[in-house]
């Protein structure tokens, strides 16, 4: 009797022992390309000279205590800011629409939302180099229209590059989105309808807060797309704005200044784990609230 | 049980990996691996220089692995003993550094039947230059009616919004800066008249690119119609049809020595040597100077024709009166504090 009751107490442990041993594969893979040079990154950073071999916590106290670094650092965390909203405002109702309409639409929708993902990256900012340059589709539209009499500059300006980011990032907002407010029962907007809410009243006390696992998921995705997404941030936003990811280059491999790109690594990628923890402590909350009813 | 399971899983793939790795790093016989520059280096390197040197060497293997300056300073050091590159090619910002960080193998000169033809400046023990990069004024013809003939040209209150530069991140940015610093009484030592220039440029700034690939893009879209640029991408930008053209202001244009140079350690040191002897050659220079190429040639035996002899200088006399040359160790020296001052400074 005592040896079955043993037996059936390590069965569970067996099952999960068992697909501990089929993540090995992948968590060896981690280890090496991922967990080791990031090791080797913090050591790098922990030098204060370029040849790494004087050891101490230069190079945070740099960045730390120069103003300019972290007016980089705090532009960069505020653009991700900016276009998360962006997305999550232009987002929503595409997503909304998406659950209330007809098979034939949604196949619609899907397809522009997911279209943008076909093309890279690149290609798509050069796209938008086209349309917000001085020749561009947007300035000769006003110009024809007699809106405007000199072409406005859109190109290298912090708008421009939010529109931009905002299009390139938006199918990572719209598709968590779509599949979080599909999981919402249309009966509940019914009965708070029923029971006398009006609709802004529904939205915000039924819907919304059903959909913030979604929201949350979106926000966490685009916000880290944005923040890091150098090749945008370089071609519409240009030379003199700059954002850490071009900071972290020019240190790097204009100035092979490898200890101090590591520790704006190291303190880039702390703060946007801050921010992701953000996001999923908002998340967990969220889901709270979503299982309460 | 389970836990042999899983330890025995662990073994098998570290075996597997060490296994791996010797295979990786044994020096075998491998071909010679060339690092250009991607784009249009490659292009040329591919239908002139890797032809001319199978044709010299019984068919050699050879190997291009484009990839920007760094990267080939990156890789070679992950793996000094047993490099991954044999031929390197840098701007003289990384050449110095590659030199200073001890990868570079000096050319054996003496050796050589084409060293001692180069043009002094191109004469460098670590490396010779087989290649120079022009940087004059650019302009969009069909906007400016008169051409420039000067740096100062750019701060012409007509230029009002009109103007790119490019970021001290690239040789072109830095280089530049040095030389309106020049055009004030500064040098490479001291580039303050130069920022002070800047500061006074910034009406006529239409947009800081963050590489000098980016102002090809803003002339295509006439967001700038004057810049400082490459004659090479000029050239390119003008064969797909855009309206742009060159000229060297009267300062001198600015020389970029691109410098070719064997890796120390290199398992091919023959074959890299003769690689280098080949973009030393006045076949290949004279091949590379024509259209659709042009490329500056250093040796003196090459006879300068076509846009080049047009645009730049006719002979070699005539290149060294107009072309000027930048200390790029000085240069080197202040370089981050120069970057850092642009960062702060540069908004526009």
């Amino acid at each position: 009797m005592k040896s079955a009751t043993t037996a059936s107490a390590t069965a569970p442990g067996d099952v999960t022992s068992f697909s501990l041993g089929l993540a090995l594969p992948l968590g060896v893979v981690f280890a090496i390309f991922f967990v080791l040079p990031l090791a080797q990154l913090f050591y790098l950073s922990l030098h204060n000279d370029t040849a790494a071999t004087v050891w101490g916590l230069g190079q945070y106290i740099k960045f730390l205590s120069d103003p300019f670094s972290l007016a980089v650092l705090g532009s960069t965390l505020l653009l991700g800011a900016e276009v998360t909203l962006a997305c999550l405002v232009l987002g929503y109702p595409i997503a909304w629409l998406y659950q209330r309409s007809g098979s034939r639409v949604q196949t619609l929708i899907i397809m522009i939302v997911l279209l943008p993902l076909l093309t890279s990256v690149v290609v798509r900012t050069f796209a938008w180099i086209v349309i917000l340059g001085r020749q561009g589709i947007i300035n000769s539209v006003l110009q024809s229209l007699g809106l405007i009499g000199t072409p406005l500059r859109m190109i290298y300006t912090q708008g421009g590059l939010i529109a931009a980011l905002a299009q390139v990032q938006m199918p990572l907002m719209v598709l968590p989105l779509i599949t979080a407010i599909g999981r919402i029962d249309p009966n509940l907007a019914d009965a708070s309808a029923s029971l006398g809410a009006g609709s802004w009243r529904t939205f915000v006390k039924v819907m919304l807060p059903l959909s913030m696992p979604g929201i949350i998921a979106g926000c966490t995705l685009t916000y880290a797309a944005a923040i890091t997404a150098f090749i945008t941030q370089s071609l519409i936003g240009g030379g003199q704005m700059l954002f850490m990811p071009m900071y972290l280059y020019q240190q790097a491999s204009t100035l092979q200044n490898w200890p101090f790109a590591a520790a704006i690594s190291i303190i880039f990628l702390f703060a946007v784990l801050a921010i992701v923890a953000l996001f999923s402590m908002l998340g967990r909350r969220a889901r709270g609230y979503g299982d309460a009813r | 049980m389970m836990l042999d399971r899983r330890r025995l899983l662990t073994s098998a793939l570290t075996l597997g990996a060490m296994h791996a790795f010797p295979g990786l790093s044994l020096a075998q016989a491998r071909p010679l691996v060339f690092a250009t520059f991607t784009g249009s280096w490659e292009e040329a390197h591919k239908a002139v220089l890797v032809p001319a040197f199978r044709k010299a060497n019984a068919d050699a293997a050879i190997v291009l692995d484009p990839m920007l300056s760094v990267d080939q300073i990156a890789k070679v050091n992950a793996a000094k003993a047993n490099p991954p590159i044999d031929v390197m090619l840098h701007d003289p910002g990384p050449a110095l550094v590659a030199i200073g960080q001890d990868l570079v193998e000096p050319f054996p000169a003496d050796k050589s039947a084409y060293f001692k033809d180069l043009i002094p400046e191109a004469q460098d023990a670590m490396g010779p230059a087989p290649f120079f990069q022009v940087v004059g004024l650019t302009f969009n013809p069909e906007t400016v009616k008169t051409p420039p003939t000067s740096w100062a040209d750019l701060w012409k209150p007509e230029f009002k919004g009109k103007v790119g530069i490019t970021n001290l991140n690239s040789t072109l940015g830095t280089g530049w800066l040095v030389e309106i610093a020049r055009m004030r009484g500064g040098s490479e030592a001291n580039v303050d008249e130069g920022f002070k220039a800047l500061e006074e440029l910034k009406p006529n700034l239409a947009a800081v690119a963050a590489n000098p690939g980016a102002l090809a893009t803003l002339f295509q879209q006439g967001q700038i119609d004057i810049s400082p640029g490459n004659f090479n991408a000029i050239q390119i930008l003008k064969a797909r049809g855009v309206p742009v053209e060159f000229v060297a202001p009267k300062e001198g244009a600015i020389a970029f020595k691109t410098t070719i140079h064997i890796v120390k350690n290199s398992p091919n040191k023959e074959l890299a040597f003769k690689l280098i002897e080949a973009a030393l050659s006045p076949e290949v220079q004279t091949a590379l100077m024509n259209p659709p190429y042009l490329i500056v040639p250093t040796n003196t035996k090459v006879a300068m024709t076509g846009e080049i002899a047009k645009v730049l200088a006719k002979d070699t006399a005539e290149l060294k009166k107009k072309f000027v040359f930048q200390d790029w160790k000085k240069i080197n020296e202040q370089r981050a504090s120069w970057i850092e001052k642009f960062n702060r400074d540069i908004k526009i």
